[in-house]
This record gives structure tokens, C-alpha cells and sequence, in this order.
């Protein structure tokens, strides 16, 4: 039993072989597609668990593949690329990518990443509230999923983890700190632009007028917090 | 149009009305009989015919010969200016006052006829010119095209403009226009058109929004004032368009040459981090997937693990301060207070010596800096401090209000910086020749510090700390100031 299937998406070979051999001997199935349009012929066929994304791709670049296999797939994306600035990170993970990691890295790095995308949440054991009502939405719990008008909504695993962090919390501040950490892992903590980025996506999906959160609310200087409908 | 007494075509329109009225008179006389009311008639149609053609002068000449001939031949008592019946008195009148108003009204006509051909022409000239002005190719200067335009449009032998602003003559052609340039600059200091009957020369100034910008000379041009004032504001705009099309392909080719360094840059940066990338996994592996190895095989990888960290950080620091020298660099300026600054620039040396900074600050100012361009510039100086000093040392980092500003200060224990050097560390890759050979560096960290710095408003040196070793500081401004 592998540890998860890994898609390595980039057009250089050298790094694909190298990735290829290093991720293969921490037991991880590897495969690799050289260009952004062959990866997404690659999801497809065959289920991924994570897919390391090259930015910067001769053809469609990273981004719109990152943005194309989003639209079909909640296989967790880490994007790699050269530059490192916020304005970067913040642009990969309003594609669609869970975590984003700087060229050149070390495997031990890039080893962390990719147990971070694949943590899940554990779902509470015989929790009472497996389905949370909000206004037009269904959030449940078991099943992963969010029903709005009886019409299922796509969240990434990452969106979801970071949507259950909140609700099991209900009604207190939660730290940027804490969150990264319950959600991507303990060697996060200072990345508070992927919260505000998940979290703007997350109001997108799930609240009414995405301007005016409702149920999830910015904590100035500390971090978000859940307001469950009154009821 | 002056009336010249004797045009020629008022001698062929003289000859054509007593020709008419010498023709009609023998007409009726030798060999058709009418009455006198049919002979008058057709000599007004030949006094109209001159009006129309000769002006007014001529046909009033005519018109009084008409009446004369009319009353000697057709009005009785015959072959005598006499006038029997007074009834004729009043027809011989009538004829003669017709004869005069129609020829006025006629001539009236006539001259509105050539005043609105003649403005015809002009708006069609103005219309070639301005069509020809905004045509010009760039190949050739657009003064000359323009005093070219103007020589063959409005019919003048020769054209010479004169720019002010870059102190050039431009001339239509090779005519002799020897001595004009005197005659231009006359006129620009006057301000107002000069006629230089000698040389048949009229000379303009040229000015656009109140203020002179040249002169314009042409030789034999006929145009009125009007024409002139419109053709002279046509040369203006072609001036003034020629100096900003110029400014806009400097900054075009600039923005071009900027455009291009960063695209090289990032090509650079790209070409050289993707074999850096491969090194780096693959060194990185050998370490853990094969912990078993132990001694100099995980000594070998640690270093080349670590030369590519050298590597990259070189290639990154290059690009920065490329973008930082091009100004590709903008600041993103947001609150943030000097200790949370300092701490988050000390987080990231987690596991890198973040243990041995010590911060204490003594402000609660907030300072409105670019945070990621800020922090890259203390990590800079804190690498600094952590290579230059006792690997267990401690290392101060302060902030201090000062009036108008606060200063950041990172104090080492370490040897400190020699006077002589101060200056220079902060200079492009500038390494002292004592530790070059001991402590990696790539000579640019400083530097790119104190660029950021100075974006801000602010600046960096060093000076001595107050136990021993080397003290940096950081002035940065409360207010966002620009770049020195």
C-alpha cells in the first residue's frame, strides 16, 4: 500500500527525475506529466492525491491548469515555483492550490508539504451535528459536502477542513496561528495570507452576500471566528 | 483684389459692351425694323453681360454708351440727342437707371462669386496642408515637410520656418534664402508680421497657446489674413507634435528597455533556479532518504545542500537589486509597529540562531513601511550580525522613537567593522578582504538593505555598538516620506 498517488507536473526532466526518485523511496507512487495540458489528460483517467504544479509551463502555465484541474477534481495542489513574494502566493492560491512551496527546496520541506495536503480533518465521532444548517446551505459534516437549494458545492479539502475548524469552534476567535496549524500542519503558522485567501473563497461558496459575511467573521488582528445562524 | 484701372480683362470687357451696343445699334438700324422697346431691351441684356463679366466700372461706361446710341437712333426725333415726346424722357431714364442697378447688382454677384471661390481655394489649401502636416513621415525633419507643403500648396517660391524651441531652420527648398534667418528672429522678437518688399518676403510669427514658438517667411504668397493665421497654427501643432512624439519615444524606448531588463531577469532567475532546484532535492534526498550513511557521505551532501543555498540566494539577491536599481520596486506601505517588525523578522531565522536575538523596544509607534521589502532589509543586517559574531553571542535588536522618526538597532558582539569600511560594506559587492575567505556572502545583502531603506525615506550604516563589535541602524521616518 503506497503512501498516496503523486502527479509531478513540470516541463523541466531533471526535476522530474529527481522528485520521481525521492518520492518514490518515501513510498509515495509517482507519476509526472511534462506540461500543464498533459496532466490534466493524466486527472482524467486516474485519481491523484496530490499534484506538485509547476508555475511557470511552456502552453497553458501552471496557473490556468492549476485553475482547470480545481474546477474538476478536489485532489489537494501544491504549486512550485521561483518566485516567493505575497503577491505570488496569494495569485497560486486563488487558483485553486492548498499550499504553495518556493524553488529550489529541500525534500525534507517538500516532504512536509505533502503530508500537509494530505491531513484530513478527522470527522468528530458520533458528533450530534453531522449536518449544519446555515441560510440556503447544508454543511455536512460526514459527508464532506455543501448543499445550496438542493445543488451540491465544491469545496477543496483544504476549504473544508478550514470551514469544520470553524464550525466545531463556534462562536470564538480563532487565531491565524492555530487555524494554519489545525488545518495544514505544525510547521505552519506564519502564512496568514492563505487564510485570507481560503477564507474569501469559502465566503464565496457558502455565504450570502460574500461582501457581508455573516457566519464567517475577520477577527481584527487575531484571526476568523464562526457565528452560527440564530436559531 | 486692388482695381488696377486698365485689367486687361476690363479692356475685353470694354470692347465686348461697345461692341455689343455698336452691333445691336446696326443691327436694328440697317436691316431689322423693331420698335424701341425691343432695341432696349436687348442693349440692357448686353449691359448685364458686361456687368457679369467686366465689373461694375466697365458695364456703367456701357451703359451710359446704350443710352446714348438708344436715344440718337431709336428714339424720335431719329439721328438727334433731342427728345421730342416727353414719354421718352422717362423711358431713355428708366433705361439708364436699370441699365445701372442691374449692372451693380450683377457686379455684386460677380465679386461674391470670386470671394467664395477664392475661399474655396484657401479652405482647400488649409486642407492639403493640415492632410499633408499630419501625414508626414518620420524619415525627414517635419519643419521641412511642412515648408515644402506650404511652397507647393499656396503656390510660394520659397518657405522657411524657423523653431524657436530648437533654434532650427527649415527651408523648402535650395533657393537662394540667404540672410532670412536675420529676418525670422527679427520677427519673433517683434511678435507681429513683417513685409520685406525687397525680397517679395512676408514673415509671421508663429505662436500656439499665446507664446512664440517661431516664424514662418514665404516668398510671392498670396492668402488672406485668415488663411495665414489658420495655415500658421497648422505649422504650430506640427511643431509641438513633432517635440512630444519625440518625448513619448524616449520614454517609449525607456519603458521598452526596462521592459526588457526584467524579463531577462526573471529568464535568469528561472534559468538558474531550475538546475539549482534538482541540485538542491537531490542533495537533500541522499541526506534523508539514506540516513544510514553516516560521516563524510552526509558531509559531502550537506555541502553541496549548502552551496546551492549560496547559489540561489546570490541569484536572488542579484534579481532584487536589479528590480530594486530599474525601480520596478514599488512600496506597499501598511502600519506596522517597529516589534512586530523585529519579531517577525527574527521568526524567520527559526533554527538559524532566532535564539541568540534579543528585542526590546521602547516604542509604540506604528511605521508605515513596505512589511516584505522592510523585513527582507533587517534580514539582511541580522544574517549579518549572526555570521560576523561568536556562534553563541548575543545580539541586540532595538527600536527607539526619535522625534520624527524611529531607529532600529541590531548590535553585535562580534569584531566590529573598521572605520575604513563603513562606508564601503554598503557598497555592491564589496567584501572585506579579512573575512572574505571565512564567512559565505555574496556582497550585495548590505547594499539592497540600505536601497530599501532609502525608498523609505530613511537610511542605513553602521557604527560601534556600545560593549564592542558592530552596531546597525536603521532611520526610518513616521511619516512616509519618498527616496531621498
Amino acid at each position: 500500500m503506497s503512501n498516496g498517488r503523486i502527479l509531478v507536473v513540470d516541463d523541466e526532466p531533471q526535476i522530474r527525475r529527481v522528485l520521481r526518485t525521492t518520492l518514490a523511496a518515501q513510498g509515495y507512487e509517482v507519476f509526472d506529466a511534462r506540461t500543464g495540458e498533459d496532466a490534466l489528460l493524466a486527472i482524467r483517467d486516474q485519481r491523484f492525491d496530490v499534484v506538485l504544479l509547476d508555475m511557470n509551463m511552456p502552453g497553458m502555465g501552471g496557473l490556468a491548469a492549476c485553475r482547470e484541474i480545481r474546477a474538476g477534481a478536489d485532489v489537494a495542489i501544491i504549486m512550485l515555483t521561483v518566485k516567493n513574494t505575497e503577491h505570488d502566493k496569494v495569485t497560486a492560491l486563488d487558483a485553486g492550490a492548498d499550499d504553495y512551496i518556493t524553488k529550489p527546496f529541500g525534500v525534507p520541506e517538500l516532504s512536509a508539504r505533502i503530508r500537509a495536503a494530505l491531513r484530513r480533518l478527522p470527522v468528530p465521532q458520533g458528533s450530534d451535528a453531522e449536518v449544519i444548517r446555515l441560510d440556503g446551505e447544508e454543511v455536512d459534516l460526514r459527508a464532506r459536502r455543501v448543499h445550496r437549494a438542493g445543488k451540491e458545492t465544491r469545496l477543496t479539502p483544504k476549504e473544508f477542513d478550514l470551514l469544520h475548524y470553524l464550525i466545531a469552534n463556534p462562536r470564538t476567535p480563532i487565531p491565524h496561528t492555530k487555524l494554519l496549524q489545525a488545518v495544514w500542519g505544525p510547521d505552519y503558522g506564519d502564512q496568514v495570507e492563505y487564510l485570507r485567501v481560503f477564507v474569501n473563497q469559502l465566503r464565496k461558496k457558502i455565504e450570502p452576500d460574500p461582501a457581508h459575511p455573516r457566519y464567517l467573521l475577520t477577527e481584527p488582528w487575531v484571526g476568523y471566528r464562526f457565528e452560527p445562524p440564530a436559531s | 483684389m486692388s482695381d488696377l484701372p486698365w485689367k486687361p480683362s476690363y479692356l475685353r470687357g470694354a470692347l465686348f459692351g461697345v461692341g455689343g451696343v455698336a452691333g445691336v445699334t446696326a443691327l436694328f438700324t440697317q436691316v431689322l425694323a423693331v420698335n424701341a422697346s425691343t432695341v432696349g431691351f436687348l442693349l440692357l441684356t448686353v449691359v448685364l453681360a458686361t456687368a457679369t463679366t467686366a465689373g461694375f466700372r466697365v458695364s456703367a461706361l456701357v451703359s451710359v454708351a446704350a443710352m446714348l446710341c438708344f436715344n440718337f437712333f431709336f428714339l424720335p426725333p431719329v439721328g438727334r440727342f433731342t427728345i421730342a415726346d416727353p414719354e421718352n424722357w422717362v423711358a431713355l431714364f428708366t433705361f439708364l437707371l436699370t441699365a445701372l442697378v442691374a449692372s451693380h447688382l450683377s457686379d455684386r454677384a460677380r465679386k461674391q462669386t470670386i470671394e467664395a471661390k477664392r475661399r474655396q481655394l484657401e479652405t482647400e489649401q488649409l486642407y492639403a496642408l493640415s492632410r499633408a502636416i499630419l501625414l508626414t513621415e518620420s524619415s525627414r525633419p517635419i519643419g521641412t515637410q511642412a515648408a515644402q507643403n506650404i511652397a507647393q500648396i499656396f503656390s510660394s517660391r520659397a518657405v522657411i520656418i524657423l523653431d524657436s524651441k530648437s533654434g532650427q531652420y527649415f527651408q523648402s527648398g535650395e533657393q537662394a534664402t540667404t540672410g532670412w534667418e536675420s529676418r525670422l528672429d527679427e520677427v519673433v522678437r517683434l511678435g507681429n508680421h513683417q513685409r520685406y518688399t525687397a525680397e517679395d518676403l512676408d514673415v509671421w510669427p508663429i505662436s500656439l497657446g499665446g507664446k512664440p514658438i517661431g516664424a514662418l517667411g514665404a516668398m510671392g504668397i498670396a492668402v488672406s489674413d485668415g488663411a495665414v493665421q489658420s495655415m500658421l497654427n497648422l505649422v504650430a501643432i506640427a511643431l509641438e507634435r513633432v517635440r512630444t512624439e519625440e518625448a513619448a519615444n524616449r520614454a517609449e524606448a525607456a519603458r521598452q528597455s526596462e521592459e526588457f531588463k526584467s524579463t531577462l531577469l526573471d529568464a535568469i532567475a528561472h534559468e538558474f533556479k531550475t538546475p539549482l532546484t534538482s541540485i538542491k532535492a537531490a542533495a537533500t534526498g541522499l541526506r534523508t532518504l539514506d540516513p544510514a550513511r553516516t560521516g563524510d557521505h552526509q558531509e559531502l551532501a550537506a555541502i553541496i545542500e549548502e552551496e546551492t543555498d549560496r547559489l540561489s540566494q546570490l541569484v536572488t539577491e542579484a534579481v532584487k537589486m536589479a528590480e530594486i536599481d530599474a525601480g520596478k520596486v514599488r512600496l506597499q506601505r501598511e502600519p506596522v509597529s517597529a516589534e512586530m517588525l523585529l519579531m517577525g523578522t527574527v521568526d524567520t531565522f527559526e533554527g538559524r540562531g532566532a535564539e541568540r536575538f534579543r528585542v526590546s523596544t521602547t516604542t509604540e509607534a506604528n511605521l508605515l513601511v513596505d512589511r516584505e521589502l522592510m523585513t527582507l532589509a533587517l534580514r539582511q543586517v541580522l544574517d549579518n550580525a549572526l555570521k560576523y559574531s561568536e556562534p553563541d553571542s548575543v545580539i541586540a535588536c532595538k527600536a527607539v522613537e526619535t522625534g520624527e522618526e524611529v531607529q532600529l538597532r541590531v548590535e553585535d558582539e562580534g569584531p566590529g567593522v573598521p572605520e575604513r569600511d563603513r562606508q564601503r560594506i554598503f557598497e555592491k559587492f564589496f567584501r572585506r578582504a579579512s573575512t572574505r575567505d571565512q564567512v559565505p556572502g555574496t556582497g550585495l545583502g548590505l547594499h539592497i538593505a540600505r536601497e530599501i531603506t532609502r525608498m523609505h525615506g530613511g537610511d542605513l550604516w553602521v557604527e560601534s555598538a556600545t560593549s564592542q563589535g558592530a552596531a546597525f541602524c536603521f532611520r526610518v521616518p513616521l511619516r512616509a516620506r519618498g527616496p531621498k
